[in-house]
């Protein structure tokens, strides 16, 4: 047995059982269910001998169609009224003349489709998004080069440096540095002696030197409220004592 | 001879991005006008000068459109956009719901026999969400936009060809002259 089977791409089951009506000029109110049922499964066969992925659709038809035969088979009970018995391929054959409508309706779109891209009308908005830059470039602007080689250079990857300093101030230096403050005055405000500090290193330094001078009991360290200005007292020295002692 | 009247029209239509209705045309002139009386007297002007363009009767409005023997240039200005066309699901789909409308997708898949996408044509402008049907699970209902109707160079809906007229033509073998016709756009 040789199959004539064109390879149109079917949309559905209802689209392929049209195809057979067609084909073999069946008369869509009187279709021979066995004959159709079998071109039907051949195909599907077919479909699945050449690994197609058939839709679970085609299988619900191939299920349907062999109900109706069975159906068909089965005698039917006798009964007078013989025009109440129904048909069981009516379910079947609305479907085919329902989807017949439409498939109709949709070959007239096609040709109002094609008759009416003949036009365009004024500031039409066709979607040129992906349209082929090598053969259009009416929109580019100078200020539009600009913007794009700004981005390019952007894009590019960035040299980091990264310099190492040499630390030139020590612990020693920051309290001879503290010790000034003290030479005339008592009592020193942290704010003050900060605001002389130039950068980060200096006043982690500083800093050090404070506690250095803390850990001495050469200073003392008050805070009246949270926040609130750091005070650094000087503390009388053993010399001071002899001083004023004297 | 053109009057005053007509030049504004013309200026309008020319402006439009989308087809001029009777009404917009009133609004602008601030008076009754009988829009259908002046575009057909513009377009025997056109034809008689022999323009690129013409007034088109589409979407309930009118719009200035190209005449078909330029297609070619401006298929290359617009690099064959224009050239593409529906697929055979999608027109099948549009007819379904042109016809049937306000519809929802089920119904559509139960016709068509098989599953239905509908967002592609959602996003083209050809189909939109009327609202949600009353019943189980409220689903959306789809009908047709007027860019459907610019689409396929109709004036509404009615301009839709009788589903009687195309399956006689298409089918008169198989449908008996007494089959009870469904005309579903009316």
């Amino acid at each position: 047995m040789s199959y004539n089977v064109k390879l149109n791409v079917y949309e559905g089951p209802l689209d392929l059982l049209l195809f057979f009506i067609k084909r073999d000029e069946i008369n869509i109110y009187d279709i021979p269910i066995a004959h159709i049922t079998r071109e039907y499964l051949d195909y599907i066969r077919l479909m699945q001998s050449m690994n197609f992925q058939l839709a679970g659709e085609f299988v619900l038809m191939a299920a349907l169609l062999m109900r109706i035969k069975a159906q068909m088979l089965l005698p039917q009970p006798e009964t007078e009224k013989l025009e109440e018995i129904e048909d069981p391929r009516t379910e079947l054959v609305q479907m085919l003349v329902e989807y017949q409508k439409y498939k109709a309706v949709s070959d007239t779109l096609k040709n109002l489709e094609e008759n009416q891209a003949q036009y365009f009308p004024v500031n039409s908005t066709l979607d040129c998004r992906n349209y082929d830059p090598e053969l259009f470039l009416g929109e580019v602007t100078l200020i539009d080069l600009g913007l794009t080689f700004k981005k390019i250079l952007e894009k590019l990857p960035k040299v980091h440096y990264f310099g190492v300093e040499t630390i030139k101030v020590n612990i020693h230096q920051q309290i001879q540095f503290l010790r000034e403050f003290f030479v005339k005055r008592n009592r020193v405000k942290f704010t003050e002696i900060a605001s002389k500090l130039t950068n980060r290193i200096e006043v982690v330094v500083t800093f050090l030197a404070i506690l250095e001078l803390i850990k001495t009991t050469e200073i003392h360290v008050s805070q009246k409220d949270i926040f609130g200005e750091i005070w650094l007292t000087r503390k009388k020295t053993a010399e001071d004592h002899v001083i004023t002692n004297a | 001879m053109l009057s005053q009247t007509h030049r504004i029209i013309q200026a309008l239509l020319f402006g439009a991005s989308e087809p001029l209705t009777k009404t917009q045309a009133d609004v602008c002139l601030q008076e009754d006008i009988s829009l259908d009386r002046i575009v057909e007297d513009i377009n025997a002007y056109f034809e008689s000068e022999g323009l690129p363009v013409w007034i088109q009767n589409v979407a309930e409005g009118y719009r200035l459109m190209t005449r078909a023997e330029y297609e070619p240039w401006l298929n290359r200005l617009f690099q064959n956009k224009g050239k593409l066309r529906l697929s055979r699901p999608a027109l099948e789909i549009l007819s379904i719901i042109a016809y049937k409308q306000p519809i929802t997708k089920n119904e559509i898949d139960s016709i068509r026999g098989v599953d239905t996408t509908v967002k592609p044509l959602v996003e083209k402008n050809l189909i939109d969400i009327k609202g949600r049907q009353d019943g189980p699970g409220r689903p959306l209902l789809y009908g047709t936009t007027t860019h459907f109707l610019e689409y396929f160079g109709l004036t509404s809906l009615k301009d839709l060809p009788r589903i009687k007229e195309i399956t006689e033509i298409v089918s008169d073998e198989n449908l008996p002259a007494d089959y009870p016709e469904q005309d579903a756009a009316e």
